[in-house]
């Protein structure tokens, strides 16, 4: 069950990161944007820009395990580790989606006094389109937040 | 000449937080944010360690990591696939990561709380400067 703060902070504005590891448990990596909690409140649909998917849906596809950091601009953070159920191409809702998420980080980082060279770019310069949907099964959620409490278990 | 371009060096200014995943002996990945990625030669880079974390525990079942790195300038990406080669809590690179940890501290507001326990010391095994994954105007 993924507590009510993790559940908010996964629909944005938040960074995400996917970590993936191969058969020689060497990890992969790759950005999301954008992520939907269904119903069940264990079930999370993240989106990644297919270009910088190859490497991470072949580790998911031959073993199933999956990371996801989430941070806020503020470093408050947190992570989901879970199993691989489905992956399939974004659609036009996701996208409709994506970009609200992107307006808000957008929004976000000149709200906190990011420059708008900085803010711009790193918010609204990276690819998500076109996007592969990834869906997972979150087994385990962490505080991640940089301190002494960072990996405590939340759920 | 190393694997590291020269260009990749203000990717590791700790301007934009960079981004690793490590994957522990069980096969269960973990991705993290983290301060800094020091350059320390063509072929090494230093991670800082400041808790003892998920992080430094994967890596001490298993050496693997991957890092992401991002330009604050250009904003071009990098994918560095790494292994640990050793840990330093004294020395030149440790003594000079110390001192961007604490500045990297004060500008991001987390002084008393980023702290340098050990600059851990990894090969480069490959440099991938990551394509399709800036929207070019």
């Amino acid at each position: 069950m993924i507590p009510d703060r993790v559940f908010e902070v996964l629909h944005g504005p938040a960074y995400m990161q996917i970590g993936t590891r191969d058969a020689a448990l060497r990890p992969s990596h790759t950005l999301a944007v954008g992520a939907v909690v269904h119903d069940d409140r264990e079930t999370v649909t993240v989106f990644v820009p297919t270009a910088r998917a190859r490497r991470i849906l072949a580790d998911l596809e031959s073993n199933g395990r999956v990371a996801l950091g989430i941070a806020l601009v503020s470093h408050e953070a947190y992570q989901l580790k879970g199993s691989y159920l489905s992956t399939r191409p974004t659609d036009a809702s996701d996208l409709a989606r994506q970009e609200t998420y992107r307006k808000a980080l957008l929004d976000d980082a000149l709200r906190v006094g990011y420059p708008d060279e900085i803010a711009r770019p790193l918010t609204q310069g990276f690819a998500y389109t076109p996007g592969t949907a990834i869906t997972f099964r979150a087994e385990q959620v962490f505080l991640q937040t940089p301190g002494p409490g960072a990996g405590t278990p939340l759920a | 000449m190393g694997l590291l371009p020269d260009e990749i060096k203000a990717a590791m200014q700790g301007v934009i937080p960079s981004h690793v995943v490590t994957c522990a002996a069980d096969g269960t990945p973990n991705a993290s944010a983290i301060s800094q990625v020091y350059y320390v030669d063509g072929d090494h880079v230093a991670l800082s360690h400041q808790f003892f974390n998920k992080t430094k525990r994967n890596l001490a079942e298993n050496p693997h990591a991957m890092v992401w790195l991002i330009h604050p300038e250009t904003f071009d990406t990098w994918d560095l696939e790494l292994v640990l080669d050793h840990s330093e809590t004294s020395g030149p690179v440790f003594d000079a990561m110390d001192m961007q940890i604490e500045a990297i501290a004060s500008m991001v507001g987390m002084k008393g709380i980023f702290k340098l326990k050990a600059a851990d010391i990894f090969r480069v095994i490959s440099v991938v400067k990551t394509s399709g994954e800036r929207i070019r105007r």
